[in-house]
């Protein structure tokens, strides 16, 4: 990971860098876990607000933007320390897979094959993408669920000044803000409905994004405790294949499907709305 | 990272689990204790695995193989493994993490406002589309297959 490629010259630099972003940490920790898990009833379901949440936000506010306690070096810092302290959280989901070996096994075609279910994604949002005006940014965009790899291989493969690598930093910043809380939020509204099975809903979660996955994971558990340890094995399970073979899913699959699609569709979806069509004639 | 630099990190957040453990679920420093350690440690394994294997795998992928490798009935410690996990609150480990993650995104905040609402749209779509595209596959095979 990207962690492994920054060093310091010591550990005392690093901890000399270091230190307030230490010390935050644990005060978010103290005011995020004194407050605990708020249950906000939302239609057949929960909305459920974890400490994570309040620990995120408050996290915003420290940096350049608004409370200026970071500058960009620790902010780049803190990035590194994400990689490290969700490893802990990794490695307790995969024992949950471990000790529910025989059920992760036995859901073995199904965890294989919804891996080709996060594709779905490019049928529903491109289209969409297109209609709302984007153009060759639409394909960054909704290649993927555009976490970290995905986002450095747009800029890799059609350089990061690309309208493509442009879209995929979009939804890489507005999922960073919004979709640890939204995925918490839909998968127990998913649940909600009754129309799936627990293990689904695990398998659902592990889309290659760690956080994201862990606020999917924290939201079912609470929403079907009889099925917490079964939920997080499927999870784990998930995730991992995701981690294994996102990058090449993208590559292979979700790129080239989007500059099918791109082809076959701007030329009319891309029309529909007056900014659309000046973009087109501009390009 | 130094193996020095790992073990340091880990060890902070180890604390971090331990705290909220103790804030937000009641489980006491030395209850918490052996499963922290147990978590570190494999994390550590994987660092140490991702360092050594010349796959280009993320960490996150050796850990959670690894932690399955533990915790399952071959492994001659999967009854502690399990146990002292199971010690750990699902959450306790997430409370640090999504500090630093806040943090490390905390100089997109003015770009964020500048997305506007297409892209919030489209955001949500594509988080949508891509969680509901894998858990209704993977629905329609646990039915075929007769897993559930």
């Amino acid at each position: 990971m990207k962690t492994a490629e920054r060093a310091y010259a010591s550990l005392r630099e690093r901890i000399r860098t270091e230190w307030v972003l230490y010390l935050l940490a644990f005060l978010f920790i103290l005011v995020a876990d004194t407050i605990g898990q708020i249950k906000i009833p939302v239609w057949k379901g929960t909305f459920i607000i974890f400490p994570i949440f309040y620990a995120l936000f408050l996290g915003i506010l420290t940096g350049p933007n608004v409370f200026k306690i970071l500058d960009d070096k620790k902010v780049k810092a803190a990035s590194g320390l994400v990689g490290v302290a969700i490893l802990p959280f990794v490695a307790k989901l995969g024992i949950n897979a471990g000790a529910n070996i025989s059920i992760v096994i036995s859901a073995g075609p199904a965890l294989l094959l919804q891996e080709l279910g996060n594709l779905c994604t490019i049928f529903l949002a491109m289209p969409i993408a297109l209609m709302l005006g984007l153009k060759r940014e639409a394909i960054g965009a909704t290649h993927s669920i555009n976490r970290e790899t995905n986002l450095a291989l747009m800029q890799d493969m059609f350089g990061a000044d690309s309208l493509e690598a442009q879209g995929s930093l979009s939804v890489y910043i507005v999922g960073g803000m919004v979709g640890t809380i939204y995925f918490g939020f839909m998968a127990s509204m998913a649940a909600a409905t009754g129309l799936f099975h627990p293990y689904a809903l695990g398998m659902a979660s592990g889309v290659g994004a760690g956080i994201l996955m862990s606020s999917a994971v924290a939201a079912l558990s609470e929403v079907m405790p009889a099925y917490a340890d079964q939920i997080a094995a499927m999870a784990s399970a998930s995730e991992t294949i995701s981690g294994i073979d996102g990058i090449y899913m993208a590559i292979f699959l979700g790129i080239p499907l989007c500059n099918f699609l791109y082809r076959k569709l701007e030329p009319t979806l891309g029309r529909l709305t007056k900014s659309g069509r000046e973009l087109a004639e501009k390009n | 990272m130094t193996i020095k630099d790992w073990i340091f990190v880990l060890a902070i957040s180890g604390l971090g689990m331990m705290t909220a453990n103790y804030i937000g679920f009641d489980v006491a420093f030395s209850q918490s204790f052996p499963g922290v350690l147990v978590l570190l440690l494999i994390a550590l394994c994987a660092a140490g695995l991702s360092h050594v294997i010349p796959l280009k795998l993320p960490t996150v992928a050796y850990c959670s193989i690894l932690g399955l490798l533990c915790a399952c009935p071959l492994s001659p410690v999967s009854q502690f493994v399990i146990e002292s996990a199971g010690k750990i609150n699902f959450t306790a480990p997430l409370t640090m993490v999504g500090a630093f993650a806040g943090m490390s995104i905390s100089n997109q905040l003015k770009m964020f406002f500048k997305q506007g609402r297409k892209l919030i749209i489209i955001t949500i779509l594509v988080m949508t589309g891509t969680f509901f595209g894998s858990l209704a596959v993977a629905q329609v095979v646990l039915q075929l297959t007769h897993a559930i």
